[in-house]
């Protein structure tokens, strides 16, 4: 997990150019970092936790960012993207064989049908809200998305732990998702003018339900 | 009871019934056995079934879960359902529900709202009814049950999730139970199989009927532990299987088949029963005729023993037990029959002579018509007793035989001849008159006055007849024959040879013949005793003696003097046994009063039979020497007449007793045909006139001179004269003048007891003489 969290940061760095101007947002306000640890009530880390900051005031700073969900092994990866609105998100298919990604879920209904390789088209989400993914021939293939109106956010990797840098001071609500959250947590008021802050937050989440794959014979499926 | 009365019946029964009552256990057992082996295996199929029903019931769950489950997975009715569009969502339900035979589709939200239903379109949403399903199925992804639903019917229902990937609603199938799902079930499990709910019985494969039968006791069928149960009049084991909450699965299995097979091994064993019981009857019932049948037969041949009937031989069938008891019966019936024979001729038959006895003649008599006129005659002997002693009881008995033979020859027609007992003859001829009667003595007498002869010694025996005619005489038998015996001894005593009962009167009377039979007791009981009458020397005054007479103090009669009775113990023979007694009497007081000083001659008298005693010399002898007597002591009188009997043999006896020194005296001479040359002859002491004469000695001039000569007669034979019967001094005087030696009678001194005796003499020795 934790390569795979690496990865996604990796991947945003082609889009520099585009944070520029929140960077230059952010610094102009003097930025702020925010550290959050997630955990269930019982102690465990809770990886794959979405941590949202919305402003309380003020619109965010818009972005028409790109992300990839790759369709490899037979899963998606990564099992969650959080990404702005107005999104363009890539399935690339890994796997030798075709998938039939599909979304029947309100913020994104989509269905790219039977395909192998990359699509031509990514799938821009362009309405904030969770969007569960799946593929119509692999029923356990199960990806989530969660569309947000902000900048700000990160994901728990395997320790729980997800950190938001460069966040102009200010008043937010913190948000905290999960795709098997037990309950929705409350938005909690956070105002960020310290530098750096660390948050200790409580969580309930259902274990991640692994469905056996189907073995997959020397022939290929 | 009847049904036992007769051998045949009871070996029957007790066959048969032991028959029957092994049949009816066996059947019994049978029974029994059956109806647990059909209970057993019942029960064993109806587990099995049950399994099978709840594996079914699992399995179809499964795979109806299995076919929502791919139902919802379905992409296109994902995506129906994903269009929120009310109409199309309802559409896609009946459509995908129809694909797997759901009558009910439902889809539900998340949190358990029904959103659509096709049950009822358009209304608004609503909880879900079921929530413990829903809940088991957010607990293990999908769930199922049977449940009743809002339009009263059963389902099966199944709820599982629509997943987008991850669980976006819920989507329920009902499947209704009905009779084809039972009818499904029970081709599966062979058994009859119900759904019972509350409210009855909502599905079954049962018919009509049976389903009604159900309805009406499904509260005692729907026991979870398996039971006997009747439906309509068929037998059923039953078990209940849960079926959901509310519902059960009610399992039946037929114990028709079962029962059927074992009803035909009932009916084969039955019919086999019957058979045998049947031909056991026949069989037992021949069985018992052959048994009873020779046992009736001997019945019958016992019956015809019983009467006496043993003319008919007793018919021995078979070599077997039965045969054997024939062949017992047959011994029994020869010699019963042989014995009868025996017993009747000891009865009727005496055996000495061969002749008819007196109960013959007595039936014979009491044969005849009462009224017809008959003959009883009586016939005695004459001189049998003094043969009889003197040859002893072989010649006598072989005589008798002679006799009777003898008498025979001269039996009239129409007659019988009969031995009444020792020497007496009796006849009895039937119509014989007066005249007829007469002729036929003098025939007998005739026939008997030829001597006898035996081992070539002539024996001349004679006998006396008396004769008595019925109905002058008497009518019975017993009357008959006393009147002729009668007759018989008066004939004796006068010599007559026979006398005809009505000529001689009627005989002692009863009370004397009933004294025979008394004087053996008195003999026992000591009534006999003794009393002494002195005899009177009368030339010196002095008792030199005295006479022994016999009185019999009779308890009811008195003393009773012997006159009334001896002559009955000499016709008895009842004699014999007194005289030794009396013997014994005298010798014994002779000896007491010698020792007292009292010596006297002390006589006893002696009958004819006792004189013809061959015994009485021996007697003699031995009561001399017990008594120490000197024989001179005692002196035995015999009277005339005694020693007429058999002058012979009297006269040898007499030498004997002289012979031994005892002294001898003739009583009641003169009253005898006792020839002077006779008396010559005897060797005796003594001569007693008979006191006939001497008591009217002062009257009678002839009989005086009778006494005188007879006297003078005495003396001149060396004789000692005795007179007895003095009544009076005259008579005393008279006798003292005429020479007579010794004197005896009342005036000198009766009778009396031996004590009254000794009493006497004392008193004389003191008073002067008389």
């Amino acid at each position: 997990m934790a390569d795979r969290a690496g990865h996604q940061t990796g991947r945003l760095t082609p889009r520099l150019a585009l944070a520029a101007l929140v960077l230059g947002w952010a610094c102009s306000a003097g930025a702020a970092s925010l550290t959050l640890r997630v955990r269930t009530p019982a102690g465990t880390p809770v990886e794959d936790a979405a941590v949202v900051l919305d402003p309380v005031n003020g619109t965010p700073p818009q972005s028409h960012g790109r992300a990839t969900i790759e369709q490899r092994d037979r899963d998606f990866v990564p099992y969650l993207t959080i990404v702005q609105k107005g999104t363009a998100v890539d399935f690339p298919n890994r796997d030798p064989f075709k998938h039939h990604v599909y979304s029947f879920s309100p913020a994104k209904v989509f269905e790219i049908k039977l395909y192998a390789g990359k699509p031509a088209n990514p799938v821009v989400f362009d309405q904030p809200g969770e969007v569960a993914l799946g593929c119509n021939i692999h029923d356990w293939m199960e990806a989530h998305v969660l569309v947000v109106d902000t900048p700000w956010f990160a994901k728990t990797g395997a320790d729980g732990v997800a950190r938001i840098d460069r966040v102009p001071p200010g008043a937010y609500r913190l948000r905290l998702w999960h795709p098997r959250q037990k309950g929705a947590a409350a938005d909690i008021e956070v105002d960020l003018r310290r530098a750096s802050r660390h948050l200790d937050l409580k969580l309930e989440v259902a274990p991640r339900v692994i469905v056996k794959k189907p073995p997959l014979d020397a022939g290929g499926y | 009871m009847i049904l036992f009365r007769t051998l045949e019946r009871r070996i029957a029964v007790v066959f048969v019934g032991l028959l029957v009552v092994v049949m009816l256990l066996m059947l019994l057992i049978v029974a029994r056995s059956g109806e647990a082996i059909i209970a057993t295996e019942s029960e064993r199929q109806l587990s099995a079934g049950a399994r099978n029903v709840s594996n079914m019931i699992d399995r179809d769950r499964r795979q109806l879960e299995l076919a929502a489950s791919v139902l919802s997975g379905d992409f296109s009715f994902r995506e129906a359902i994903a269009t929120q569009d009310r109409a199309t969502v309802l559409s896609v339900l009946r459509n995908h529900g129809s694909r797997i035979g759901a009558r009910v589709m439902m889809v539900l939200s998340l949190s358990g709202e029904v959103i659509v239903d096709t049950q009822r379109p358009g209304k608004p949403a609503r909880p879900f009814p079921f929530s413990d399903l829903l809940r088991a199925a957010e607990s293990s992804g999908r769930s199922g049950d049977v449940a009743l639903m809002e339009d009263g019917l059963l389902y099966e229902i199944v709820v599982v999730p629509i997943l987008a990937p991850i669980r976006t609603a819920w989507v329920v199938m009902g499947f209704p139970v009905e009779d084809a799902w039972a009818s499904e079930v029970a081709r599966g499990s062979g058994l009859d199989v119900s759904v019972v709910a509350t409210g009855g019985v909502r599905a079954s494969s049962l018919s009509p009927t049976l389903r009604s039968a159900l309805e009406k006791q499904q509260s005692t069928a729907l026991s979870e532990q398996p039971r006997q149960l009747t439906l309509d009049g068929r037998n059923y084991h039953a078990v209940a299987l849960p079926f959901g909450p509310q519902a059960r699965v009610l399992l039946l299995h037929s114990l028709e088949h079962s029962e059927a097979v074992f009803r035909e091994l009932e009916h084969a064993l039955e019919i086999i029963a019957g058979a045998g019981i049947a031909l056991f009857v026949i069989g037992s019932f021949g069985l018992a005729r052959r048994i009873a049948g020779p046992v009736k037969a001997l019945a019958r041949a016992a019956q015809r023993i019983e009467v006496g009937d043993y003319s008919e031989a007793v018919a021995v069938t078979a070599p077997d037990e039965i045969g054997q008891l024939a062949a017992g019966f047959e011994s029994m019936r020869t010699g019963i029959a042989s014995r009868e024979n025996k017993i009747m001729r000891l009865a009727y038959e005496d055996t000495l002579t061969g002749l008819p006895n007196r109960t013959r003649l007595a039936e014979r008599l009491a044969g005849l018509d009462p009224e017809a006129a008959a003959m009883v005659a009586v016939l005695g002997l004459d001189r049998f007793a003094p043969i009889n002693d003197a040859l002893g009881h072989p010649v006598g008995d072989r005589l008798l035989q002679q006799v009777g033979a003898r008498l025979a020859g001269v039996m009239p027609p129409r007659g019988m001849l009969a031995r009444l007992w020792g020497d007496e003859f009796a006849f009895v001829v039937e119509g014989v008159d007066e005249l007829s009667a007469r002729d036929f003595a003098t025939r007998l007498l005739a026939a008997l006055r030829e001597p006898i002869e035996l081992d070539g010694q002539k024996l001349d025996v004679g006998g006396s007849l008396g004769i008595a005619f019925r109905p002058a005489d008497g009518r019975d038998m017993d009357a008959l024959l006393r009147r002729a015996e009668v007759a018989m001894y008066s004939a004796k005593r006068r010599q007559s040879g026979y006398a005809l009962a009505g000529e001689v009167g009627e005989g002692p009377p009863p009370e004397e013949l009933s004294m025979i039979g008394e004087m053996r007791q008195a003999l026992d009981r000591r009534e006999f005793v003794l009393h002494y009458q002195p005899k009177l020397a009368l030339g010196s005054n002095r008792v030199v003696g005295a006479e022994a007479l016999l009185r019999w103090q009779h308890p009811e009669r008195g003393l009773m003097p012997p006159g009334r009775f001896i002559p009955f113990a000499e016709q008895t023979g009842f004699i014999r046994e007194i005289t030794p007694w009396l013997l014994g009497e005298v010798a014994a007081q002779a000896a007491n009063w010698r020792e007292r000083g009292i010596s006297v001659v002390l006589a006893a008298n002696l009958s004819a039979r006792d004189l013809l005693n061959p015994d009485l010399v021996v007697l003699m002898r031995e009561l001399l020497a017990a008594h120490e007597l000197p024989p001179a002591a005692l002196c035995l009188e015999i009277t005339e007449s005694a020693l007429m009997e058999d002058p012979t043999l009297a006269l040898s006896h007499l030498a004997e007793l002289a012979a031994i020194g005892l002294k001898l005296s003739i009583d009641d001479y003169g009253a005898g045909q006792a020839s002077l040359s006779y008396v010559k002859s005897l060797p005796v002491h003594e001569l007693k006139i008979d006191q006939s004469f001497i008591g009217s000695l002062t009257t009678s001039p002839k009989d005086a001179a009778i006494v005188r000569s007879t006297i003078t007669l005495g003396h001149a034979l060396g004789l000692t004269v005795v007179a007895e019967g003095i009544e009076s001094e005259a008579d005393l005087n008279w006798l003292a003048a005429a020479g007579c030696d010794i004197g005896q009678g009342y005036f000198i001194a009766r009778p009396m007891t031996a004590s009254a005796f000794c009493d006497w003499i004392s008193g004389r020795a003191a008073a002067p003489a008389v």
